[in-house]
């Protein structure tokens, strides 16, 4: 058949990775009758993701709490008393070492240390350094597993954000995100497989682009999925007024096999993946509605969260959504909070950022926790590198600032078979460079593909004439944080 | 006897002579070109194989026609060339089995085989006659050389092929498994042996040794090869393992050889690592401490080749596909828990699609079901008598379902169960009673039940065997903040003469108290919101939400426009600032109104110039007020204008000053606010407007930016 040709050519899918990762994990494997249809299988529905972990999984979900713009590590989890100590003294050069600054404070005359103005204590049976700012993080200590030891190429906003979400600076790669609904797939074929759910604090902000949550040279039905901050998370849902659900099947089943009759001339798999946007909003239709329904959440669900998870487009109101559609079979929840950004005002902004997150963060974790999901569902909190143990600018008594700093900061994992209650890695007093255990960005993203059960060198796309991975050539799962 | 015949059957004598020579002596020392003649033998076997099995039938029909000339004669000279090809295939296996790389043993049996056959044919070239003549016992010996023939293609197979090359059932391995790390784990056994297995062994085993090297055992590999041992103890620079696999891939004695599976980046760190530490084989991973860079290799080796820990193996087998296939639908989700997995989870999706039918469909995989996840389908406890067949359920999820726990005792069927999720459901004291006889059971998750937490302690106390998990249990002595209440029509600023606004709070029972003049509402004694409030013209509503049991909220301060007199059109004297005019001129009459703080999408921001504006009215009604609404956000150097000016007229060339504003300026920092400003003009049935607002030339000295020039904010101009 002349379309098996286009095909070749053009519909390299996900059977394409199942192909040639079955023959990494063992050749009989692909002859197993088990899972023959869904390797070769040829029909509209088989080219959509299946949802097969390589070998058995850690966590079935994962929900991206991202904190963008960069919260200071000194003031969240990396606790350095020295800073205190040499509040205002010069960085030394032999803890600087010539690295790299932003341009921001490069052209400084003097980098003063500068402490933490906010209390720290110990928590849980780990003894976790926390800050004040954050009570309802600290207070599932034992269900954190901290990393203070995370570090990235990048020292801008943009290309630290791109890089974490998609494994290179550049852009134009797949996002994490969509490299899950790639490889896994997606559980409830009623919901895209990567949702996206923005919010803004009242800190200094940076930007979000979709370029954050792309499909980059995948599929496009692994794009991440923007859900509306307003009162309709997904905006034209509803049927057109004088047209009821037959007619819009009716005219579905049309317009498919127009599609249908397309992808036979054509055989752009983009057509494909229209057909199946098509079919995935219709029965949205019904699972939205149950999703967004907020009348029959308790009053101690509103209290664990805050109620600002009432407010539709808070950093509260996306954690809850955030549980409704990981609950739902929702591969890959991500979220982005802006405001972090301290070059400024640090002390205020991070009050009010703190406050914002602090209690629907933690809420999001009991709430997990407590409906036994939290063993199969991976939490992240962190943002896309940290800051400077200097001030930006003139110390002032009661204001300070810090630049950005990629050398270490702080992140959180928890659930999804990430050990509980452990600090992870080691920074020098000064918080400004790394002593035992790094993390890099790849092996961040190599750990949590294998919680979620897929080797992240077997995870390939081939593209321009190279397979790609989502750590590029590098990155170590770090087994020590896995339980 | 022709010439053709004594020639060949004297040849095969000569050669003979060297194959017993050859076979006896180590040929090693032969030169180059004749030992090259051993590549031969893999194609000169097929020979006498062939043959061997041909001369049967021949003796066969010569026997039957021993009239036949021709039948005698193709049978002599297939015999003939028979035994030369053997003799010749013998000699080159020789000359091949002397570059060392097989297996002795096996190699051995093999040579005398082919040495056997060679002159067994021989022998049965000069009693042709009698074969033929002799009917039974004739065929006897040429049987008896088809055996020896079999015999010896059998081992050679298993030296080119591998010895298992003809068993059954034996699949092969292609990744490198790690065995699970204790205590007693050696190096060797955890790391080394593992990798030496997947990617050295292959070919230097105690069959196939190639060079002459065996690496399937540490006492075998310790031995080295042709070229000497394998390392220098503690010497990894001066061992050849190390020389060998640092070689250019394009070097011939790079190993492993290209085309092979090649060793990563770690795993020759690991043993550059291990020969450094002497190559030890007792050396215990326990007693490496874990700073030690051969344990950190180690752990990470062990975890990149394959995953550590494998999925939980099950006794039970698959599904078909098929069935899976068949019961596979939007609603009903059955996923295996892994790859190549027999393990099924079945989860269900859409409330309004949910029929008990759908769990009883999965009888045909109730033997592999090990999770069922019915969350906040309209289950009730009838399905739950059904649940007994999932004999291998492990996991059941029935958070906000419709159950009472009346029939949880049916679970009891489960004998694997270890997970229970029941948060949001009616159960009780009373329905977890049978549960306590599952002996798997584990965890129990009880959030937002008739569980107290008295109940949870007896619970524990009496069954401590499983985790009673009660969740989340506000502190009562925590007071929250309400967030402030907002108009109900959030995006609706701009109202029609007399539309009323409404107030409202997501969550029920909060009283909102409010203002409109102004004044901070009294959190307990303020004007509470019960119905929607009128709007007159400018409108300012100030409220606050409060509610037992939590602290008040924060004031929302709401300011709501009339709409005013149509303009026609309006045009803009001065360019607005090119980062802050996104909807032009247009803007101010929209009846969008801007947003506090979203200064990049309805306002039009003016730094270096003055706002100044044309408006054209078509003049029927008489104009009083002119409103301008601006934004204050001093921090980002917005301030009220010095001076707003209005002029107009019915000339456009010759407009009048019919109203003037100067507006306070603030003393201290002020943000985001929408601040409307009410110019009252002198009467008129004016066509043309002109309105200038003057943005602040030298900001006050309190200000950060003091002496710099300030920005003006405009969104909306109404004329009253």
């Amino acid at each position: 058949m002349e379309n098996q040709e286009k095909q070749f050519r053009l519909n390299i899918t996900r059977k394409h990775f199942l192909t040639k990762a079955g023959l990494g994990i063992g050749s009989a494997a692909l002859g197993s009758m088990l899972f023959k249809d869904q390797l070769f299988g040829s029909d509209v529905q088989s080219s959509m993701p299946l949802g097969l972990a390589q070998f058995a999984p850690k966590a079935k979900r994962i929900i991206y709490l991202f904190q963008n713009g960069a919260p200071s590590q000194l003031e969240t989890f990396d606790h350095k008393p020295l800073l205190n100590k040499m509040h205002g003294e010069e960085l030394p050069a032999s803890i600087r070492m010539g690295q790299r600054l932003t341009g921001m404070t490069a052209n400084q005359e003097k980098f003063p240390l500068v402490g933490s103005s906010f209390g720290f204590a110990q928590h849980g049976q780990s003894g976790a350094w926390i800050s004040e700012l954050f009570p309802n993080m600290a207070s599932i200590a034992d269900d954190l597993c901290i990393i203070k030891t995370m570090n990235t190429e990048a020292i801008n906003h943009d290309p630290a954000l791109t890089f974490f979400q998609t494994g290179a600076q550049q852009g134009n790669r797949p996002s994490m995100g969509a490299w899950m609904s790639y490889g896994l797939g997606s559980e409830n074929s009623n919901l895209p497989s990567f949702c996206v759910l923005l919010s803004r604090g009242r800190g200094n902000g940076q930007g979000v682009y979709s370029k954050l949550w792309t499909n980059g040279f995948l599929d496009s039905l692994h794009q991440g999925v923007v859900f509306s901050s307003g009162e309709d998370p997904v905006l034209y849902l509803n049927n057109p007024e004088g047209h009821d659900r037959q007619s819009r099947r009716d005219m579905l089943d049309q317009l498919s096999k127009f599609n249908a009759e397309a992808f036979e001339n054509v055989g752009d798999p983009e057509i494909n993946a229209r057909i199946q946007q098509y079919e995935m909003s219709y029965r949205m239709q019904s699972a939205v509605p149950e999703l967004t329904d907020l009348s029959k959440e308790s009053d101690n669900t509103i209290k664990m969260y805050g109620p600002d998870c009432l407010v539709p487009g808070t950093y509260a109101a996306n954690c809850l959504l955030a549980r409704k559609l990981s609950e739902s079979g929702v591969r890959f929840v991500q979220l982005y909070h802006q405001g972090w950004d301290t070059h400024g005002n640090l002390a205020n902004d991070m009050r009010m950022q703190a406050e914002d997150v602090d209690r629907a963060s933690a809420g999001l974790i009991k709430d997990l926790k407590q409906r036994g999901l939290l063993d199969e569902t991976l939490v992240i909190w962190g943002g896309e590198f940290g800051r400077t143990n200097y001030c930006q600018g003139k110390i002032d008594p009661v204001n300070y600032g810090r630049d950005h700093h990629p050398k270490c900061f702080s992140i959180w994992m928890a659930g999804g078979g990430v050990k509980p209650g452990m600090v992870y890695g080691e920074t020098d007093e000064f918080g400004y460079n790394i002593v035992k255990d790094p993390v890099s960005v790849h092996d961040f993203h190599a750990t949590v593909l294998h919680l979620m059960g897929i080797n992240h060198e077997q995870l390939t796309y081939r593209h321009l004439g190279r397979r790609y991975r989502l750590t590029d050539i590098a990155g170590q799962v770090v087994n020590s944080i896995i339980a | 006897m022709s010439r053709h015949f004594s020639l060949v059957s004297n040849t095969i004598i000569v050669l003979q002579v060297f194959m017993l020579i050859f076979g006896v002596f180590d040929l090693s020392a032969l030169p180059e070109w004749i030992l090259f003649g051993g590549k031969f033998h893999p194609l000169l076997l097929h020979l006498p194989v062939t043959m061997i099995l041909l001369l049967i039938p021949l003796a066969f029909m010569a026997n039957r026609d021993s009239q036949s000339q021709v039948l005698q004669s193709i049978f002599k000279y297939t015999l003939l060339y028979t035994t030369l090809f053997a003799t010749l295939a013998a000699i080159g296996g020789l000359l091949l089995a002397s570059s060392g790389d097989y297996a002795q043993d096996t190699l051995t049996v093999h040579k005398w085989l082919g040495i056997s056959l060679a002159l067994l044919t021989h022998l049965l070239l000069y009693a042709r006659e009698w074969i033929i003549a002799k009917k039974t016992t004739g065929q006897l010996a040429l049987l008896s050389s088809a055996v020896i023939m079999i015999a010896g293609s059998h081992f050679g197979g298993s030296l080119t092929h591998g010895e298992d090359f003809l068993a059954w059932g034996k699949e092969e391995e292609l990744a490198t498994s790690f065995p699970v790390l204790t205590d007693s784990t050696t190096v060797f056994d955890g790391a080394i042996q593992p990798v030496v297995a997947a990617k050295c062994a292959t070919c230097h085993n105690n069959k196939k040794m190639k060079g002459g090297l065996d690496m399937s055992s540490f006492a075998a590999w310790q031995k080295g090869g042709k070229t000497g041992a394998s390392w220098v103890s503690g010497s990894p620079d001066s061992s050849l393992l190390m020389a060998r696999i640092l070689l250019a891939m394009d070097d011939k004695k790079h190993m492993p050889p290209s085309g092979k599976a090649q060793l990563t980046a770690n795993e020759i760190l690991l043993f550059r690592e291990w020969i450094r530490l002497g190559a030890d084989n007792q050396l215990a991973f326990h007693a490496l401490q874990d700073t030690d860079t051969l344990k950190q290799l180690i752990v990470q080796v062990a975890s990149t080749g394959t995953p550590a820990k494998q999925a939980k193996q099950y006794n039970f087998s698959g599904a078909s596909q098929s069935t899976i296939d068949g019961l596979n639908t939007p609603f009903r989700r059955i996923l295996p828990l892994a790859y190549n997995s027999p393990a099924l989870g079945v989860k269900f999706f859409l409330k309004e699609k949910f029929t008990p039918d759908m769990l009883d469909a999965c009888s045909a995989i109730k033997e592999q079901v090990v999770e069922v996840n019915l969350s906040n389908m309209p289950a009730d406890d009838k399905l739950l008598n059904t649940m007994g067949m999932f004999k291998n359920l492990e996991k059941l999820n029935l958070n906000g379902t419709s159950i009472t726990g009346k029939t949880l005792g049916t679970l009891a069927d489960c004998k694997h169960l270890e997970q229970l999720s029941l948060a949001g459901t009616a159960v009780d004291m009373n329905a977890l009673q049978p549960l306590t006889a599952i002996s798997s059971l584990k965890k129990v998750f009880l959030w937002n039940t008739k569980i107290t937490d008295q109940d949870i302690v007896a619970l524990q106390k009496q069954y401590p065997q499983i985790s009673w998990d009660l969740g989340y249990v506000p502190d009562k002595n925590e007071l929250l903040k309400l967030t402030p209440p907002y108009p109900a029509n959030r995006d609706k600023r701009i109202l029609e003469p007399g539309e009323p606004v409404t107030l409202k709070h997501p969550l029920p029972g909060v009283k909102i108290r409010y203002t409109l003049d102004g004044s901070n509402p009294d959190t307990t004694n303020g004007k509470v919101f019960e119905g929607p409030i009128p709007a007159k013209g400018l409108t300012r509503i100030l409220s606050v939400a409060t509610a037992s049991g939590w602290i008040s909220s924060n004031i929302s301060d709401q300011t709501f426009f009339m709409k005013g007199i149509k303009v026609d059109s309006v045009s803009l004297l001065n360019p607005p600032d090119p980062k802050y005019r996104k909807f032009g001129s247009n803007a101010l009459i929209d009846e969008i109104k801007g947003e506090a703080g979203n200064f990049g999408m309805n306002w039009l921001g003016f730094k270096d110039q003055t706002f100044k504006a044309a408006f054209h009215l078509n003049g029927t009604k008489a104009i009083t007020q002119v409103l301008l609404s601006l934004a204050d956000n001093t921090g980002s150097y917005i301030f009220p204008p010095t001076q707003i000016v209005v002029k107009a007229g019915n000339d456009r060339n010759q407009l009048k000053v019919i109203g003037k504003l100067s507006p306070e300026m603030p003393k201290s920092d002020r943000s985001n606010a929408v601040i409307p400003y009410l110019v009252d003009i002198i009467p008129g049935n004016y066509r043309y407007f002109e309105i200038e607002a003057v943005n602040i030339q030298k900001l006050p000295s309190w200000h950060r930016g003091k002496g710099e020039k300030g920005w003006v904010f405009v969104d909306e101009v109404f004329f009253y």
